[in-house]
């Protein structure tokens, strides 16, 4: 894994009339830690779901180290190196610890055959290259009952790499301190716990360009310090780019060396935390026209 | 921190080792304690067993709720009919062995045919798309009948040989389908416990975030349709050879329900779940339709002279007359005929009540390594 770049270039995103996103542009250098701020509502999550391909972006478009990648579905883009945590945790709740890191690393089980439906497609598709996708299918099928034989057969190449799955699962839930907890229910973690083993799932699946959303949300303190050491740790580690979505300032000011700020939609500043935190186009927003005064959360 | 205080006395870990080897060497004993009623009863047990790990792969595995299983069923069932009956106009005489990787092969490709519309679908609707599709596949059964002869059926289809020998007693039927049974049961504990089975359990914890972890969402859920008809176009292969006679009037929406009941009843996701489900919902009506049954139920006098006390006594507080039960040697049998799905509906709705998640739910399979036996350390906190 070497850290990504990623371009954003113009990005907009309409839901109906509704302008989430307008003309964000956007560079995060490799290895760079990211912030992206503003008040609720601003479009944090919504960019981040065009990133992760939840999304598809009504204008511009999206480069992870030079390659376009807005339009592409979800688990594509996955597989070229964007993961991400989500604000509400959503773990897979019914599953052991150390399954939800296996899922994770789901792309990176051998099991025989190409998949042909992760291969890279147009971005766009014309409806005549629709066509030639879907004539992939024979081969998809293909692939698809290699791959369920394999399952029912498990012949030595499954069981290895099964079971390099599970050795890289556990360093992953050593490395974000859940050793141990392998094999409890997912939702029978602690808060703080959980948070971690999204990040671990994330990792999983090999990043070169780490989403957090929230990481800290609902955390003490001290919680919240320990959060950002791993942050830090895991960039360094890992040899990831971060963006992280934060509304504790301390996190923010911290542990980041570039800011975004989003107001409805729009980018209004960037830039590194002294020079957000004076900006007073972000303390208009912020301070101004909301309501957050007397020391909100959200103040510095 | 897991308790891991003291390790199970080994006699229990042999045999939870060997629980299922045990169980099928038991249920070989069967046919020699049965009477051939019985027997028939368990070959419909097992062939419903075969349904149910199949449909356990969509609903319990994948967590996709499909009302249509019964199309796969049919597709496999009107393959061996169309292929070797007489009266087909396609009757091409083959062999049972060769018309079941063709049965199975037909089958997953309805399958294909039903996910690829319904795969932007979730729940409910998902539900209702598959309950019409079901639907489609018997009315058109019925309405071609230039190929399947509608309403009329499909007749003398022959029965199977296995190395020379016809499989044509109960027992022999017996045999074979728990064959089928316990190879369906191997192949999805196996799927379960793969790569794909977590993409499943993913898809069906949270499509979109198993979508964000790299799982083609699209893919698995098409495998999961795919491999769940297959094993209904097995059942309804084996089905077509043992009945010798289809039409549509089997492959009616209850067929489906059927199914689907035993994989809830039993507990989704459970292998050990299916087998109870099935004995409970496709054993127990046949049980009560047995004359051992209604015998038993004329026996219990004491029963019907409780009863009756009660209605008298209602009759004596309320206008009216509830009127009074059958006479002593007809009431068993009465009961068992008139009231036998009022007693098996009250069964489920108890079953239902008292274990929501079913009778035997999906055991969380725990991932066993060497080093687990060494106390763990306490978790590691970052700096």
């Amino acid at each position: 894994m070497t850290a990504a770049e990623l371009v954003v270039d113009g990005l907009g995103m309409k839901f109906e009339g509704l302008t989430a996103l307008a003309e964000i542009t956007l560079r995060v250098p490799p290895g760079e830690i990211h912030g992206l701020i503003g008040p609720n509502g601003a479009g944090k999550t919504t960019l981040f779901n065009c990133l992760t391909g939840f999304y598809r972006p009504t204008s511009g478009a999206i480069y992870l180290t030079g390659q376009r990648i807005d339009g592409l579905p979800p688990h594509v883009i996955t597989g070229l190196g964007i993961a991400r945590t989500f604000q509400n945790i959503r773990l897979f709740a019914n599953m052991t610890v150390l399954e939800n890191v296996l899922v994770g690393q789901h792309q990176h089980i051998a099991v025989g055959g190409t998949d042909i439906l992760s291969t890279r497609r147009p971005v766009y598709p014309t409806p005549v290259e629709r066509i030639l996708i879907l004539r992939g299918f024979p081969r998809a099928a293909v692939n698809g009952i290699i791959e369920i034989a394999g399952a029912i057969a498990r012949p030595p190449r499954v069981r290895t790499a099964e079971a390099a799955a599970v050795a890289r699962a556990r360093d992953l839930l050593a490395a974000v301190g859940l050793r141990g907890r392998e094999n409890d229910l997912a939702r029978n973690l602690p808060y703080g716990d959980q948070r971690r083993l999204e990040i671990a799932r994330a990792l999983a699946t090999r990043p070169s360009l780490l989403l957090l959303d929230e990481p800290t949300a609902g955390m003490n303190p001290q919680e919240a310090a320990a959060m950002v050491a791993l942050i830090r740790r895991i960039r360094d580690e890992f040899e990831t780019t971060i963006i992280l979505i934060e509304h504790q300032m301390r996190v923010v000011m911290g542990v980041c060396e570039n800011i975004t700020v989003l107001d409805y939609g729009r980018k209004i500043a960037e830039g590194p935390p002294a020079a957000i935190q004076r900006n007073p186009t972000v303390i208009e927003a912020y301070l101004g026209t909301r309501a957050i005064q007397g020391g909100g959360h959200a103040a510095p | 921190m897991p308790d891991r205080s003291a390790p199970p006395p080994p006699w229990t870990r042999t045999l939870a080792r060997f629980r299922w080897p045990l169980f099928v060497a038991f249920t070989c004993l069967l046919p020699f304690l049965l009477t051939d009623v019985w027997v028939q009863m368990l070959v419909f047990v097992a062939l419903f067993i075969v349904l149910g790990l199949g449909l356990n792969v969509v609903v319990g595995f994948a967590g996709l709720l499909d009302l249509g299983y019964v199309a796969f069923f049919a597709a496999g069932a009107y393959t061996m009919g169309l292929l070797t009956s007489p009266g087909s106009p396609i009757d091409a005489g083959l062999d049972f062995w060769l018309i079941l990787p063709i049965g199975i092969l037909i089958a997953s490709i309805v399958g294909l045919l039903l996910g690829l519309p319904v795969l932007p679908l979730r729940g409910d609707y998902l539900a209702i798309v598959t309950l019409g599709f079901g639907e489609i596949i018997r009315l058109f059964l019925i309405n071609r009948d230039d190929l399947t002869r509608g309403s009329q059926g499909l007749s003398a289809i022959p029965r199977p040989d296995l190395f020379g020998y016809r499989i044509d007693s109960f027992t022999e039927w017996f045999y074979f389908v728990v064959a089928a049974a316990v190879v369906v049961g191997f192949c999805t504990s196996r799927l379960r416990d793969s790569r794909i089975g977590r993409a499943w359990e993913a898809i069906r914890e949270d499509e979109d975030v198993a979508a964000a972890m790299g799982v083609n969402t699209t893919k698995y859920k098409l495998l999961a349709f795919a491999s769940g008809a297959a094993i209904g176009g097995l059942g309804g292969v084996i089905y077509a050879a043992f009945i010798g006679f289809i039409s549509p009037a089997a492959f009616s929406l209850q067929v489906s329900i059927d199914v689907l009941a035993i994989v809830i009843i039993g507990g989704m996701g459970s292998t050990p779940g299916v087998i109870l489900g099935s004995l409970i919902l496709i054993g127990v009506p046949r049980i009560l339709q047995f004359r051992e049954t209604s015998d038993f139920l004329a026996n219990l006098g004491w029963l019907r002279d409780a009863l009756n006390g009660l209605i008298s006594a209602l009759d004596a507080a309320t206008p009216g007359s509830l009127g009074r039960l059958p006479p002593a040697e007809t009431w068993g049998a009465q009961l068992a005929d008139d009231t036998r799905f009022i007693i098996f509906g009250a069964l489920l709705v108890i079953i239902m009540v008292v274990r929501p998640s079913g009778l035997w739910p999906s055991s969380r399979r725990r991932l066993e390594f060497a080093h687990d036996d060494t106390p763990p350390p306490a978790p590691v906190t970052a700096p």
